[in-house]
């Protein structure tokens, strides 16, 4: 039956041809001189009501959006005015949220609509009037279980399993459809566990069967996702957190959990994106399920540590109830939900710019005195950035609000790009300029300027034998020490225009290829524009003796003030995962990591061989999918330079 | 003392319990057809140059002044692909047994260890002694070898081991000479003392199409063995891409490759 559905879905794509594209609005809504609460509600009726029912004969989950495009509700004449007085975060929207689900599921839309305000309510009744056309088309084809599902949910609170699967989709399907993006899923297994656990005590499903609804519940992640385009095609944010520790320290890894792990093994679909939370607790056996879905090639599970991230997320502030219900927004920065509020990747220091520019401005000073202007350097660098953002302003969101039971946190985060390319610069020169003096700083500052065409040598040298996180030497690791705590110490106690605080990050999102296209070759022997590793993972060209190293390497540091996230990342070839032996080991190798107080890793299974064929025949791997820097896409879909980057990462085999 | 290694491969998940660190002894007695690891063979250190990537600038071929790079006849320090190096590097015992032990307490936590192997560990019998006995009692230590050594070399070796890999590939005498190059006759006595000697092990036999795989030779196998744990290995077909780097030629599975498709 999921067969089915998956080709319809997935590979023959047939529910993409009654799409329909919506003329703009924003003219007409400016020349009304429309509220920008009204503008969104009024755009939210009007898409509502474009939307044609389409249910698949076998589908348990319904709803699937026909509207493929969402015209701005602004002019460009408004943005440039807003923007005047305003900092505006990517599109303007709000993005990047988890929102409370689990409260309205088990309220129902009617018992919410009494305490909503007049545009809440309109959309409300939208929704409403959208989900009854689908029960009279369910009516009308003879399904009469999904009229049943429909009866209930969303006017009146969630009785079962289905319903409040149903029913989280009717709410996910909204928040797009207003505009928001980067829409998480959250703690799903944790919040849908009661009334899963309620089904199968009551014997409504067999584990064959919930496995199955499961599964078509996932395949309602792909269904629309294609219109959610972030950077790239498959950056869209829906990141589901399974597992984890309870207020009380227990830890909540479930049936529910394992089903989720199981049913994307089985569909082997880029949504939702899996975040397994694990601690000291954790048994292995978990580890091994999770590598049993490493293995087919997703990219995910990606695991954060609670052993790491519940603490360092207290040291910013947050309650530990909060803390400990943390979940990850679209890649890996941590956010609250329900009451989060915060901007988890509204900048990003270019780590290896910065220490460039310190190495060429101190080289003929002392070790140290190049060290402490760093550290000035590191902080005016987080002023700049900190400074520039003021006045931050939202199009309003109506029913994102309605998910929300405040906005209790309201930090900003602040990615750090390229932090082992700049430790590995810092460590090459403090050994050979310093340390060893092998090399004058003339030599170094004029192979620079030329991007090493005239010092072959010195290229070599500093490109591959030279210290580097990643490959056990210590002096790399504690230039990375260096560069955690300055950049934690930068942003310390500062606040931020909403009355949040700033938090120091370890990711890169896309600034692994965009920093470092506009910076000259760097000291640690990379070229003028080369690419840096993703995230708080190796330089591309380090030479690492194997993952074991690895993961000592980047947890050689206490990461517990860089809580931003972004994590570690390791590749292994496909082949390793053959047995049920290598699995255990790799399954050893995560515990390892998590052992040693690392905060967050991503393990993915490469086919190099298969992204060679899929660039020269993209039409036959339409479904290879690979693991960018937070999410996970189809390798065809993605632009070239993407694409490189992935294929040029160090894999571990066998 | 000083041994020649040619490879540390950390996480190698096939080569014995738990996740080990496999060390890779240069130079091998044997010089069987299959071989995958050619750059094992030569006692001496000596030239490793990939292929794959080569600009074809020229700048090894420069003449450099480091010493490490005469006897290599190419520059090792220049390439910008980072393709030319050289296979053996020269390790005293106690810096590679300090290496070795970095990862100890990981290696007991996940009952994994060290494996020697090669190369043919024994061919630098008192060099695997004395790393031996720095690593006893520390961490789980095994080996994998032909046992193509004489009585003593070998015992001295295997019994300061928690496991020993010994590999029986041919039972016949003149097979073994034919595709191993040596006799079976030591190699045979050593599986005989082995068996009996209390210590923990395991035969293994690569299963190479038409010459290991008969069905007489895998019967005679399991008459040597016995009541041991014995372990058939399936072979890489891609086992050659190396022997290029070495200055090589893989003769095996030209013409054969249709075998393993």
């Amino acid at each position: 039956m999921i067969d089915n559905l998956y080709n319809y879905y997935v590979v023959n794509r047939l529910h993409r041809n009654v799409r329909i594209s919506v003329k703009e609005v924003n003219t007409e809504y400016s020349t009304l001189n429309l509220s920008p609460e009204e503008r969104m509600t009024r755009r939210f009726e009007y898409l509502t009501s474009l939307e044609t029912p389409r249910i698949h004969p076998l589908e348990q989950i319904v709803l699937t959006r026909n509207v493929s495009n969402l015209p701005d509700v602004l002019t460009e004449d408004e943005w440039a005015e807003i923007k005047k007085d305003h900092y505006i975060h990517e599109l303007g929207y709000v993005s990047n949220l988890s929102p409370d689900y689990a409260s309205t599921i088990s309220l129902g839309l009617l018992k919410v609509r009494e305490t909503a305000d007049a545009y809440q309510v309109r959309m409300i009744d939208a929704i409403i009037n959208l989900c009854d056309r689908y029960k009279a088309e369910a009516e009308k084809m003879g399904r009469a279980d999904v009229v049943e599902v429909l009866s209930q949910v969303p006017r009146y609170p969630a009785r079962n399993f289905r319903e409040a699967l149903q029913f989280f989709r009717i709410l996910h399907f909204s928040l797009w459809l207003e505009g928001d993006y980067h829409n998480t899923v959250g703690r799903f297994d944790q919040y849908m566990y009661p009334y899963f656990q309620k089904d199968m005590e009551a014997g409504v499903y067999t584990r064959e069967t919930a496995l199955e609804l499961v599964e078509d519940f996932f395949l309602s992640f792909n269904k629309d996702s294609d219109l959610y385009v972030g950077v790239q095609q498959g950056d869209n944010g829906q990141s589901m957190v399974l597992g984890g520790i309870d207020k009380d320290g227990n830890d909540c890894f479930n049936l529910l959990s394992e089903l989720c792990l199981e049913a994307s093994r089985n569909l082997k679909l880029i949504d939702p994106k899996i975040n397994l939370r694990v601690s000291k607790k954790t048994p292995l056996s978990i580890y091994e399920k999770g590598t049993e879905l490493t293995k087919v090639g997703l990219g995910f599970p990606q695991y954060s540590n609670d052993d790491v991230v519940i603490k360092g997320l207290e040291r910013l502030g947050y309650s530990y109830e909060d803390a400990v219900n943390y979940v990850v927004a679209a890649c890996w920065e941590f956010i609250i939900p329900g009451v989060g509020n915060d901007i988890a990747n509204i900048g990003a220091v270019n780590f290896p710019a910065v220490v460039d520019k310190v190495i060429r401005e101190n080289i003929n000073k002392d070790f140290d005195t190049l060290i402490a202007n760093l550290k000035k350097e590191i902080t005016a660098e987080c002023d700049k950035i900190c400074e520039s953002i003021h006045d931050v302003w939202f199009v309003p969101s109506p029913f994102m609000d309605l998910l929300r039971g405040g906005k209790k946190y309201n930090n900003f985060g602040i990615h750090g790009s390229g932090i082992a390319s700049a430790a590995d610069a810092l460590a090459a020169v403090k050994k050979f300029v310093y340390d060893e003096q092998k090399i004058t700083p003339e030599r170094l500052i004029q192979a620079l300027d030329e991007n090493f065409t005239n010092d072959p040598e010195l290229l070599h040298l500093l490109r591959f034998e030279a210290p580097k996180m990643g490959t056990g030497s210590d002096e790399a690791d504690e230039m990375g020490g260096l560069l955690l705590s300055s950049f934690a110490d930068a942003l310390d106690g500062k606040t931020n225009c909403m009355g949040g605080v700033w938090r120091a990050g370890t990711g890169t999102a896309m600034y692994y290829l965009w920093h470092a296209r506009d910076l000259g070759a760097t000291a640690d022997g990379r070229l003028a524009g080369e690419p840096f590793g993703t995230n708080f993972s190796p330089s591309l060209f380090a030479q690492i003796p194997g993952p074991v190293t690895d993961i000592e390497s980047f947890t050689a540091n206490d990461l517990t003030r860089n809580m931003n996230g972004g994590p570690l990342t390791l590749e292994f070839s496909a082949s390793i995962f053959q047995s049920q032996e290598s699995i255990q080991k790799v399954a050893t190798l995560i515990k390892y990591f998590v052992e040693r107080g690392g905060h967050q890793l991503q393990l993915n299974a490469v086919n190099l061989d298969a992204m060679k064929e899929a660039q020269a025949n993209p039409e036959l791997y339409r479904q290879l999918v690979v693991r960018i820097w937070g999410w996970s896409a189809y390798f065809v879909e993605l632009d070239k330079d993407f694409q490189d980057h992935v294929m040029a990462r160090q894999e571990y085999s066998v | 003392m000083k041994g020649l290694i040619f490879d540390i491969k950390e996480f190698a998940v096939h080569d014995g319990e738990g996740i080990r660190t496999t060390v890779f002894l240069k130079g091998c007695p044997l010089r069987c057809v299959w071989c995958h690891n050619p750059e094992g063979l030569s006692p001496k250190r000596e030239l490793y140059l990939k292929q794959n990537g080569c600009l074809g600038c020229g700048l090894c071929r420069k003449p450099c002044d480091h010493p490490e790079c005469q006897e290599i006849g190419r520059c090792l320090h220049i390439c910008p692909k980072n393709l030319v190096s050289a296979a053996g590097v020269e390790w005293e015992a106690e810096a590679l047994a300090e290496k070795l032990l970095k990862h100890k307490s990981f290696s007991n936590s996940m009952g994994g260890g060290i494996t020697l192997s090669g190369g043919e560990p024994l061919l630098q019998a008192d060099f695997c002694v004395e790393l031996l006995t720095l690593l006893k009692g520390q961490v789980h230590t095994a080996i994998e070898t032909s046992g193509y050594a004489n009585a003593e070399t070998f015992q001295k070796v295997v019994t300061l081991c928690d496991f020993v890999y010994m590999d029986v590939k041919l039972a016949d005498a003149e097979q073994h000479k034919t595709y191993t190059g040596v006799d079976n006759k030591i190699i045979l006595e050593n599986a005989a003392w082995l068996k009996q000697s209390g210590i923990r092990h395991t035969f293994r036999t690569p299963l190479i199409l038409n010459i290991t795989d008969t069905e007489e030779n895998l019967n005679a196998i399991k008459t040597i063995v016995g009541d041991s744990t014995w372990e058939k290995l399936s072979y890489n077909p891609l086992a050659g891409a190396k022997y290029a780097s070495v200055g090589r030629i893989y003769g095996f599975l030209n013409n054969k490759m249709e075998w393993y498709n």
